[in-house]
């Protein structure tokens, strides 16, 4: 379980968050919407120990991660695995490389054959075959570098996982597959996720429970039904804009 | 005054990253392979570059140094002289701003562009210190590549030296070489293979912290490499000065 308990954060005189309470139960898919610039990426930063709140906590089963240091904060990171809005793959490296880097750094002296095997079955979770193994980013689509970047955060088995705008960027249909992807991934592996979007469509489809934020606040939370039912100015707006489209 | 602030701040924070960074050197997990890796991009990357500059600053230094002794009969001076000064000040300089332009800039570049596209976030969230894996390699490769291609520059020099002083400006091979034994001594070799060694501290510290704080995309990145090139290749002069004043102030 996250919980996320009165967090502040500022940037000299940008007061980007102003007291963030929020629960993510484990094995659930909790879903951060705002509107760029919102502080959503701040947040998720300050949940896997990036960033040191100025006041607040962050625990994750009951451990405060904001506390941490060195050693017990690397230990701490072992348990989480991210997915950035730009995937983040090394590009000096091909996607075995890519795949295989979390699991040889945790364990490292693990042996070829297993390292090979535990990449192709986390790439055929992300539904990718052996031919990627051998290709570099620069090779991939947009949606494939999602995938890859997927798997590399799964290799490890974390126990949560952070995706940061998985679908910004991607047409409809590559976006719809990334969507289905977080949702199964959770079902088959079981797996606590967090995710932080402005894709309204995509954050009602995975969301058990979500968030809008708003100016550094929470402004709504619960679940998609609830949060659909808030009178606050800003959610109703907001979410107005897509619903509206429908 | 906002601006000599941000520069104070900018380099604490870079004291303190070279802290770090020195601190991670003693400490495993040791990456020999990085290392490696590094040590081919850094060094034997560099050694056509660092060759070719050698040779013609070798023939050109014994070129400039017969016209002068011509007029007081003594060219058999041009080799000693121009061994002595390539082993103490210009193999170690040239050699230091030559990789700079090279690999420095390529440093700076690589690291700023896996900041800014998230990589190194990336790498901290994989419970991996990126100044472990990214830029200890690189310190550790400058710092025994850097005095190898000193070394490189001075032979292949002297040798450039030798063709023109020797097949062009037609000075004896005896007492070119004779009196190069007798000016060059094992410790001014030394001393420019010590200001190798620091010369690659200095400037691989400078480069990756360029590019490890890049921010702000592209532009951030190109800004991060100029400004990597242009701090390194100051310090490489301020440097040099600093150790041949200390040295010779012993003496």
């Amino acid at each position: 379980m996250i919980e996320v308990i009165g967090l502040h954060k500022s940037f000299q005189d940008n007061h980007v968050l102003r007291g963030i309470d929020l629960t993510v139960e484990t094995g659930t898919t909790y879903v951060i919407l705002g509107s760029s610039g919102s502080g959503k990426t701040v947040l998720m930063k300050h949940v896997i120990g990036l960033l040191r709140p100025d006041r607040g906590s962050v625990r994750v089963d009951g451990v405060d991660i904001s506390k941490l240091e060195g050693q017990e904060l690397t230990a701490a990171r072992q348990q989480f695995g991210m997915v950035f809005q730009g995937a983040a793959l090394f590009d000096s490296m091909t996607v075995f490389d890519n795949v295989a880097f979390p699991l040889k750094e945790k364990r490292r002296g693990i042996g070829h054959d297993e390292l090979r095997a535990r990449v192709v079955e986390k790439l055929r979770v992300v539904d990718l075959g052996e031919e990627v193994l051998d290709l570099w980013p620069a090779q991939l689509s947009g949606g494939m570098k999602k995938r890859v970047a997927l798997a590399r955060a799964l290799v490890a088995e974390p126990k949560v996982v952070l995706y940061d705008e998985p679908t910004t960027g991607l047409d409809p249909i590559t976006t719809d597959y990334v969507d289905d992807m977080i949702v199964t991934t959770k079902k088959r592996l079981g797996v606590t996720s967090m995710v932080i979007s402005h894709d309204i469509a995509s954050a009602f489809k995975v969301a058990d429970k979500l968030a809008v934020l708003c100016d550094g606040l929470i402004a709504a939370q619960g679940t998609p039904a609830e949060v659909r039912a808030s009178d606050h100015p800003f959610v109703r707006k907001f979410l107005a804009l897509w619903f509206e489209k429908q | 005054m906002s601006r000599f602030r941000q520069g104070i701040e900018d380099f604490g924070q870079m004291l303190l990253f070279t802290g770090e960074t020195f601190a991670w050197l003693v400490r495993p997990p040791f990456r020999l392979e990085l290392v490696l890796a590094q040590m081919a991009a850094i060094g034997v990357g560099s050694t056509f570059i660092v060759g070719v500059t050698g040779v013609f600053a070798g023939m050109v230094l014994a070129l400039q140094g017969n016209y002068g002794m011509r007029q007081f009969g003594v060219q058999g001076f041009v080799g000693g002289t121009v061994a002595f000064t390539l082993a103490r000040e210009l193999s170690p300089v040239f050699t230091a701003l030559m990789v700079t332009g090279r690999s420095g800039s390529a440093i700076a570049t690589e690291l700023g562009t896996m900041r800014v596209t998230e990589q190194i976030d990336a790498m901290e969230t994989m419970a991996v210190n990126p100044i472990q894996f990214l830029v200890v390699p690189r310190v550790v490769a400058s710092i025994l590549m850097f005095p190898a291609l000193t070394m490189l520059f001075s032979t292949v020099g002297y040798a450039g030296a030798y063709a023109v002083g020797v097949f062009v400006a037609q000075i004896a091979p005896g007492p070119f070489i004779e009196h190069t034994r007798t000016i060059l001594d094992v410790p001014d070799i030394l001393h420019g293979l010590f200001k190798g060694v620091i010369f690659g501290a200095v400037v691989s510290i400078i480069t990756t912290w360029r590019g490890y704080a890049a921010a702000g995309g592209a532009k951030g990145v190109g800004e991060g490499t100029t400004r990597a090139v242009v701090m390194s290749s100051v310090a490489i002069l301020v440097v040099n000065y600093v150790i041949t004043l200390v040295s010779l102030r012993g003496q």
